[in-house]
């Protein structure tokens, strides 16, 4: 595999241009939205088969250094997690993983069966009814093969989205959570940075200004994979108890000897 | 959590899940009985074979139905991966489908007259079969176990639930034939109403640790998704319908018609359990995917 490759996005730089969502929508042909009145600028709220890139509009009292509303904002993409719940998922091997770390769905493989919509931990992989496959971000796949960055990297304007090798954004990304600090965001926060943390590190990750939850992101979000093995042990012993059952049930109950 | 997107699997999943749980514990059933002696549980026999092929053919039709390509079908056997209850299924589905096709079909040859010495064979193709009906009864419940979804993510025991499931419909539905079949197969009913019992009581423990592992998750998120179950707007249709009417009733009926060795207490027990085993895997299916 060639060094990972990865995506960075600093969310105390996000000035909410939209400009990633728009050229992600241009590079990838991807539809509009109907827009959803939700009383804040936030304008539709989940990922969609249109909507790979989704800046998030979030306010929290008191969320401030000297206590008044942050405003917080956030470009939220998939996460391309290294443990990735909707590849194990996949019953095809239409999603698999490429040479430089990233998930990516290959449209003429997958059948539509929606299992990867269900064990995403982030409601990032959508259905899309027109072609009745499975829709996400993917990285730019087809522009990362020829020596481009991800179509919203390279339109921001401010740099809150970058890409690069992740072994180097993580470094230039702790950098700037100390710089934070100092400046007294006290919940400066670096989001799936960290590889031995949680589904085994991100190759997007966040910087975050405040808790993971603020963002309605989850604290530390499960591989549901890693459930099979106990369900599976409860199931055998239900056959186990099942087959007994039988045993027992029929063993000298019913019929005549002929 | 609020920003957890559905499968929006549709109604006709449900009843898929519903049918290979029935064939799969109708096989397993019809198995045991001629593993201990076949010539007396034949009509057991012959019933449970037959009933897991019938319950069985619609199984694959529904899930190419259900896919966004159907022509794609058969990219689910481009894979065998452990990760992928629903890969694994359908690997179970294969095997389970050409051993419940053997199955009936030496039945059949043996109802026809035509069986010269079957027995042996037959045997092999029910314990193999055996292996894949208990993986195909199960194996729904796993699978919802390994996604991301609030009630399903932090329940132990849906593996463990859906396969009880399934042997308790399959004990039902071969009872309410053999009934039905009348003098012929009278002497016989003992054993699938004894099987019937012990099934729901499985069933009964296993939906207990599935709503006691959710509620001590510590979940927020998967808390509040049980709430739809015990006090929300599925709550009529778990608590009457799934436990109470489903699961409790026709533990309590079936237990009295043990006793009193009544057809048509049994009938009704059996029906009950039909009704009641399809309502556990729809409510917890459509609780989960709100």
């Amino acid at each position: 595999m060639a060094r990972t490759l990865a995506m960075f996005t600093d969310t105390s730089l996000c000035i909410g241009c939209r400009a990633c969502q728009v050229a992600c929508k241009q590079w990838n042909e991807l539809g509009a939205e109907v827009p959803d009145w939700t009383g804040t600028y936030q304008n539709h709220t989940h990922f969609t088969d249109k909507t790979f890139r989704l800046v998030r509009f979030i306010e929290e009292p008191g969320g401030k250094p000297n206590g008044d509303l942050a405003w917080l904002l956030m470009s939220d993409v998939c996460k391309h997690c290294a443990d990735a719940g909707c590849l194990n998922a996949c019953p095809t091997g239409a999603i698999y993983r490429t040479e430089h770390g990233t998930v990516h769905i290959n449209q003429d493989v997958c059948n539509g069966c929606r299992y990867c919509v269900s064990a995403c931990p982030f409601g990032v992989v959508s259905f899309n009814e027109q072609t009745g496959t499975a829709s996400k971000c993917s990285f730019c796949n087809d522009r990362i093969h020829n020596g481009l960055g991800p179509a919203c990297a390279k339109a921001c304007p401010t740099e809150s989205i970058q890409f690069g090798f992740r072994d180097e954004l993580v470094a230039r990304a702790q950098q700037r959570v100390e710089a934070l600090k100092t400046m007294g965001f006290k919940n400066a926060q670096l989001y799936g940075a960290d590889s031995r943390g949680f589904l085994g590190g991100l190759n997007a990750f966040f910087l975050l200004l405040s808790r993971p939850s603020v963002y309605g992101l989850p604290e530390s979000p499960k591989l549901p994979q890693k459930n099979i093995v106990m369900d599976s042990l409860l199931s055998v012993g239900s056959a186990l108890l099942v087959g007994i059952g039988a045993l027992v049930a029929f063993r000298g109950r019913g019929g005549k000897e002929q | 959590m609020g920003l957890l997107q559905s499968p929006h699997w549709p109604f006709l999943i449900d009843v898929y899940f519903f049918l290979g749980g029935l064939a799969g514990g109708a096989f397993v059933i019809a198995t045991v009985a001629s593993i201990l002696n076949a010539r007396r549980h034949r009509e057991v026999v012959r019933v449970g074979y037959y009933v897991a092929l019938a319950a069985l053919i619609p199984c694959p039709l529904i899930l190419i139905v259900d896919l966004g390509v159907p022509s794609r079908f058969l990219n689910m056997l481009m894979r065998f991966n452990v990760d992928s209850p629903m890969s694994m299924g359908a690997w179970a589905l294969l095997g389970f489908s050409v051993c419940a096709f053997l199955a009936a079909l030496f039945t059949l040859l043996e109802d026809l007259g035509r069986a010269r010495d079957l027995a042996r064979v037959k045997l092999v193709v029910g314990v193999i079969g055996a292996g894949f009906g208990f993986f195909l009864a199960a194996y729904p419940g796993v699978l919802l176990g390994a996604t991301a979804r609030p009630l399903w993510i932090e329940s132990r025991s849906l593996g463990a639930l859906f396969l009880a499931v399934g042997a308790s419909t399959g004990a039902a539905t071969i009872a309410l034939i053999l009934i039905a079949m009348g003098r012929r197969a009278a002497d016989q009913v003992a054993g699938v109403r004894a099987m019937t019992v012990l099934a729901l009581i499985i069933q009964i423990a296993a939906l207990a640790v599935f709503v006691g592992s959710v509620q001590s998750s510590g979940s927020a998120a998967s808390t509040s998704a049980l709430r739809l179950l015990t006090d929300g707007r599925f709550a009529a249709v778990f608590w009457g319908g799934a436990i109470a009417v489903g699961s409790v009733l026709p533990l309590v009926l079936g237990l009295v018609a043990l006793k009193k060795r009544s057809f048509g207490l049994t009938a009704l027990t059996s029906l009950l359990v039909l009704i009641g085993g399809f309502l556990v895997k729809y409510v917890i299916m459509a609780a989960g995917q709100v």
